[in-house]
């Protein structure tokens, strides 16, 4: 998933902060996501791909199993090109798979129908981390490339307001689900797993980074993490409703998002109106505890004298 | 035609001969007898299961005349609760090819015997073949996968059986290689040194009055590569994305590769 940021590194688009933003967790990362040397060494794990050594995944006592999943695995100790290769049919094995996912859903069978089409043993599968989990995941990456492209090839976001600017951010990335619409609620399945959980929710907290960062940063002065949360909680949403939404082109849907959209940015102000609310009421309800908390003082240093507390 | 040099002739003398299902069974009783705590069926399953077997694949195992991987292969394919899951034709499961190579025919025996028993006689999935790790009589670019259990050790060139393991591999084929490896970490490789070369040679001494067999095996384990350098022989051959993962601290290690 770093493959997107590193676009943005190498166009220089990329602002220092953002890069802090994202530390890589070991754990979380996908092999093959891995982008070429250049980035990884920027923004990478040095003893991955780099590093060439081979590391020992043996973690605790004599009954534990250490899996090379979870660690980084050992190297090979030649250079980098034969792991890359890897990745690359990896890549394009899974990309393959994405025309069978219709069909046989995100599957292994969707994974070896594709391994057949490029000439690969399916075998290749068994390889595979979380092997369904790397074919939604593998989407994931391939769907924020395509909604960066775009963005970049010009959109004409300049002539919108912001909330309308998000609204047509979120609707084309939400069209690129729509092919395999049948088999989406498979996918966000596969991805709400707790082992994957990590992994999808870097993905889509990178996704609703870029929109942002597409979008405009400072348009409201609110905090970047509230931000983020607000249009992860909208997408999430939108994404959710889309399932289950029949109409032609998916009408309702866009209807839905602008109403969300509109109602995130009213936020502020609903924040504020909460606030003043919960004043209002609570002036009263405060008052009355407050009255009964003085009672009970009273009442105990009547008798009891100040050494109560 | 079985070329043991010396050193091998010891250890592998007993299977040289023609034993009885009994006597083989025992010898492999005896070794997971004496690593009692590696568990080694357990292991064998870990080993399949990395191996995600699927319907109408090729598979080669060496090395496992008695057929406990083969079997479990077998199992993974053909259960029906996996045929229920996954979309599987009738057509791409009778491709299905399981084949079991052992140098030494007696194994094979012994492991058609446990086929029939299980009412696999007949079974056209499981080909029974005598043969050399080190001189495969597959054809190249034939097998979806390889596996070798508790095997590769007695090899005596394991550069060669590699190499073999990768011509016969098709192009995203795996290799597997389940094997007792090197323990690293710090009492217990102590613990685990001082049972082998103290209780084993002796339990040898009072149960079979053969001190050297045991004291051979033990050292023959010792002589394996350890799992980095024998990770980066794997590579040498020509493998991909070659890693391992230690069970039992190390005792047993399961080594996997992709030929690209």
């Amino acid at each position: 998933m770093y493959r997107a940021a590193a676009k943005r590194l190498l166009s220089g688009g990329f602002t220092a902060t953002r890069l802090l933003r994202f530390p890589k967790l070991r754990s979380t990362i996908i092999p093959y996501s891995y982008t070429s040397g250049l980035c990884t060494s920027s923004m990478g794990d040095t003893e991955s791909s780099m590093g060439n050594q081979f590391s020992n995944p043996n973690q605790s006592g004599p009954t534990a199993s250490s899996s090379a999943a979870t660690g980084e695995g050992p190297r090979r100790h030649e250079s980098r090109k034969p792991r890359a290769e890897f990745q690359e049919e990896q890549a394009r094995v899974l990309s393959a798979s994405l025309r069978h996912v219709p069909k046989l859903g995100w599957t292994e069978e969707a994974m070896m129908a594709g391994s057949r089409d490029v000439g690969v043993s399916p075998s290749i599968v068994g390889s595979f981390s979380r092997k369904e989990a790397a074919l939604v995941e593998f989407f994931m990456d391939e769907c924020l490339e395509l909604l960066i492209d775009r963005i970049e090839s010009g959109l004409g976001l300049q002539n919108l307001i912001p909330s309308e600017r998000i609204s047509e951010l979120i609707r084309i990335r939400l069209e690129m689900q729509v092919p395999y619409m049948s088999k989406w609620p498979q996918a966000l399945s596969i991805q709400a797993h707790p082992v994957n959980v990590p992994t999808s929710f870097k993905q889509r907290a990178m996704l609703v980074d870029e929109i942002w960062h597409a979008v405009g940063d400072g348009a409201s002065d609110l905090d970047w993490y509230v931000k983020r949360t607000i249009l992860g909680g909208v997408y999430s949403t939108t994404e959710i409703y889309m399932l289950t939404d029949d109409s032609p082109e998916h009408r309702d849907t866009w209807a839905f998002l602008n109403d969300r959209v509109k109602d995130a940015f009213d936020l502020k102000k609903s924040i504020q109106e909460a606030k003043y609310f919960a004043q209002d009421i609570g002036a009263g309800v405060g008052k009355s505890v407050q009255g009964l908390m003085n009672g009970v003082m009273q009442t105990m240093s009547r008798s009891g004298g100040s050494s109560a507390f | 035609e079985q070329n043991f040099e010396v050193e091998d002739y010891n250890f592998c003398r007993s299977y040289g001969t023609s034993i009885t299902k009994q006597e083989a069974g025992e010898q492999s009783f005896e070794l997971s007898f004496l690593y009692f705590f590696a568990s080694f069926s357990r292991h064998k399953f870990r080993l399949v299961g990395k191996l995600s077997p699927f319907a109408g694949m090729k598979h080669l195992d060496v090395a496992g005349g008695t057929g406990d991987v083969a079997f479990r292969i077998y199992d993974a394919v053909y259960s029906v609760k996996r045929r229920a899951l996954q979309k599987v034709d009738e057509a791409s499961l009778e491709e299905t090819q399981i084949y079991v190579c052992d140098i030494n025919p007696n194994m094979l025996n012994v492991g058609k015997q446990r086929a029939a028993e299980r009412g696999l006689r007949d079974n056209k999935s499981l080909v029974w073949v005598e043969g050399d790790a080190e001189a495969l009589s597959f054809d190249d670019n034939s097998m979806d996968g390889y596996t070798i259990a508790f095997g590769i050790r007695n090899v005596t060139h394991i550069e060669k059986a590699l190499a073999e393991a990768y011509r016969v591999l098709k192009r995203g084929g795996r290799f597997l290689c389940l094997e007792l490896s090197h323990v690293d970490i710090p009492v217990f490789k102590d613990l685990y040194d001082l049972y082998s070369f103290q209780v084993i040679p002796n339990l040898g001494e009072l149960i079979a009055g053969d001190r050297e067999s045991y004291q051979y095996l033990v050292e023959s384990v010792r002589r394996f590569p350890p799992q980095e350098r024998f990770a980066s022989m794997i590579a040498d051959a020509g493998f991909e994305k070659v890693e391992y993962e230690n069970l039992v601290g190390g005792v047993v290690a399961i080594h996997s590769a992709i030929k690209l």
